[in-house]
């Protein structure tokens, strides 16, 4: 059996079925990225994953079922990070991140002081410790983003969900937070899986890709082991059509870039 | 920066309580002096332990019990304009308090109907929220503004069968607040359980934070939120509820405290839930005393409330954004 395994996951809104039976399995120590049109499913696999929608189907990690497990000790075992946080209070960056602790203390505990450190380190990796007192509702959605994953960082969840985490972010944080995502993969039994939109962002730093169209698995890719051929034809049903070349770049790394063919508007004013 | 002397602000807010406590004991038709008090003097001695401190302390205590739950509801609610209205605790009090006048009469009679209309609007609201078995919070204000329109319903229709001379005039000041019918005798149940509550709405107050949060993103940090919001609506509802029904209708001090506490201290830490309770104590205060100051006899408490109030919030929010 595998690490992470979900069988059988189905979902559907008022009569309309948004996931069927979707089945995949992960591995710890790597990032997994969820590719998908508007639509596909990709947050609804995530929250159903994590017990905050009703499904039906069974997720396992570690060998422990998801389904039927209080909060706390789910939180124990995920990390959630959702489109946009709902934190509408005037609350400081080091009380958000504190607020990641939370599974570990009982009701009426408070965070300790080796906690409160570690928020700021975790602020610090994110690059926020100097803004520590300030508010979060006044920092911009991609500074907001990075604060979210600190807090998912010092929870003790060995399986992040992650739902567009970089959606507000530019281009530097963005292949910053996969790198730090990757080093803490990379500390143990843990594992990502990251609903992403920007598969070029998702084919050079993740280690598997997921292709989720119109609720189902379309595809499991491993983009450095899988040819260009093999992944144009995965991605093609989502993008429309697409080239993938293997670049060498200046630093010595190779790359994959994603070239789209213009097509015709579909939408018409 | 979020950090400001919020220790400052809670000891300028207590001072300011305390001040307004002393004057509140020694301010009334009947004169009361430190003289009077130390020389024994029976009648003197009689009205102070007997009115005005049971005033007093149900001023402090009721104010403070307010500012807090306010302080909890908004955050709870996710919404700068909750108040205990929101889920149906004043009209049910107030529908409870005219079936008292009218079928219960006496003092103590019309406080336990109150009490028992607050809690029965509440129960039946959080009973209605239920039936969405997603438990969303918007669900519990849906189901509180029905709760209300139903209460207000019942209130009118007990209105249009009161007695107009008595007992319809004895409806509408209740509705309008006093705390001139606190005495020694009633007051003791409805504080104890005021500072029962409020102590645990403070215990919980790291986990009131967590519900700030949406709800799946709350669950997904270990917080059974269904189970939580329950107990710490309950818990502000048996607080306010203590309060209403033993002063009629107070406007605006549990919507004024924790909006001047925030734009105080800049945060929502214990630290400005605090401050929401000591300043929703001076402000009921400061609002009785000139309630019993202002004409020749007692005036509603909700005028002055509201008159002390508004401009006090209108100002810290006009100050509040000239320094963003």
């Amino acid at each position: 059996m595998s690490w992470t395994q979900v069988e059988g996951l189905c979902v559907g809104y008022r009569g309309r079925r948004v996931l069927e039976d979707v089945s995949f399995a992960l591995e710890p120590g790597g990032i997994t990225a969820l590719l998908g049109a508007n639509g596909s499913g990709k947050t609804t696999l995530l929250k159903a994953m994590c017990g905050i929608l009703p499904h039906q189907g069974v997720c396992t990690v570690a060998g422990q079922v998801l389904e039927g497990l209080s909060p706390r000790r789910l939180a124990q075992i995920c990390g959630y990070i959702p489109q946009r946080s709902g934190i509408a209070l005037d609350i400081s960056l080091l009380d958000v991140v504190l607020m990641g602790f939370n599974p570990s203390l009982s009701l009426l505990q408070r965070p300790s002081r080796g906690m409160r450190r570690q928020a700021v380190d975790a602020l610090e990796r994110v690059g926020l410790a100097h803004r520590a007192q300030e508010s979060y509702r006044r920092l911009s959605e991609g500074e907001k983003q990075r604060v979210i994953l600190a807090r998912t960082l010092v929870g003790k969840g060995s399986l992040l969900l992650l739902d567009e985490p970089e959606s507000a972010l530019d281009v530097h944080h963005r292949y910053q937070m996969l790198h730090l995502l990757r080093q803490w993969c990379a500390q143990g039994e843990r594992g990502v899986l990251a609903a992403l939109h920007d598969p070029q962002l998702a084919l050079n730093t993740c280690h598997r890709v997921l292709v989720l169209d119109r609720g189902r698995v379309a595809a499991q890719l491993c983009p450095r082991r899988d040819s260009l051929a093999e992944m144009e034809g995965a991605l093609e049903p989502i993008y429309g059509p697409i080239q993938l070349l293997r670049c060498a770049s200046r630093w010595g790394s190779e790359e994959l870039v994603m070239l789209k063919q213009r097509e015709a508007a579909g939408w018409n004013l | 920066m979020m950090r400001r002397n919020t220790a400052l602000l809670c000891s300028a807010a207590g001072i300011l309580l305390a001040a307004l406590c002393v004057l509140s004991l020694g301010t009334g038709r009947f004169p009361i002096t430190l003289e009077g008090l130390l020389a024994g003097d029976a009648q003197q001695l009689r009205v102070f332990w007997t009115l005005r401190v049971s005033r007093t302390v149900m001023g402090a205590v009721g104010g403070i019990c307010l500012g807090v739950c306010g302080f909890v509801y908004q955050t709870v609610f996710r919404n700068p304009l909750a108040s205990p209205d929101v889920i149906g605790v004043s009209s049910g009090a107030s529908a409870g308090a005219a079936a008292g006048i009218l079928f219960l009469p006496g003092a103590a009679g019309v406080t336990l109907c109150a009490f028992g209309g607050a809690l029965a609007a509440v129960g039946l609201a959080l009973l209605l929220s239920a039936l969405d078995r997603g438990g969303r919070s918007s669900t519990i204000v849906l189901a509180g503004i029905a709760v209300h329109a139903l209460a207000q319903t019942v209130l009118m229709a007990l209105k249009l069968s009161a007695d107009p001379e008595r007992q319809l005039a004895s409806i509408e000041y209740w509705i309008m607040g006093s705390l001139n019918g606190v005495t020694l005798s009633n007051l003791g149940g409805g504080v104890s359980l005021c500072l029962v509550s409020v102590g645990v709405l403070f215990l919980l107050h790291r986990q009131i934070l967590l519900l700030s949060a949406e709800e799946g993103e709350a669950r997904m940090l270990g917080v059974q939120v269904t189970a939580l919001r329950l107990v710490v609506l309950v818990a502000a509802t048996l607080a306010v509820s203590a309060v209403v029904s033993l002063t009629g209708l107070i406007s605006f001090v549990g919507l004024l405290a924790p909006h001047s506490a925030r734009l105080l201290t800049g945060d929502n830490r214990m630290g400005a839930m605090t401050l929401s309770g000591l300043l929703g104590g001076a402000l009921l205060c400061g609002a009785d005393l000139m309630a019993r100051s202002a004409g020749g006899g007692e005036l509603p408490v909700s005028m002055f409330t509201s008159l002390l109030g508004a401009p006090l919030l209108v100002y810290l929010a006009v100050r509040g954004r000239d320094e963003v």
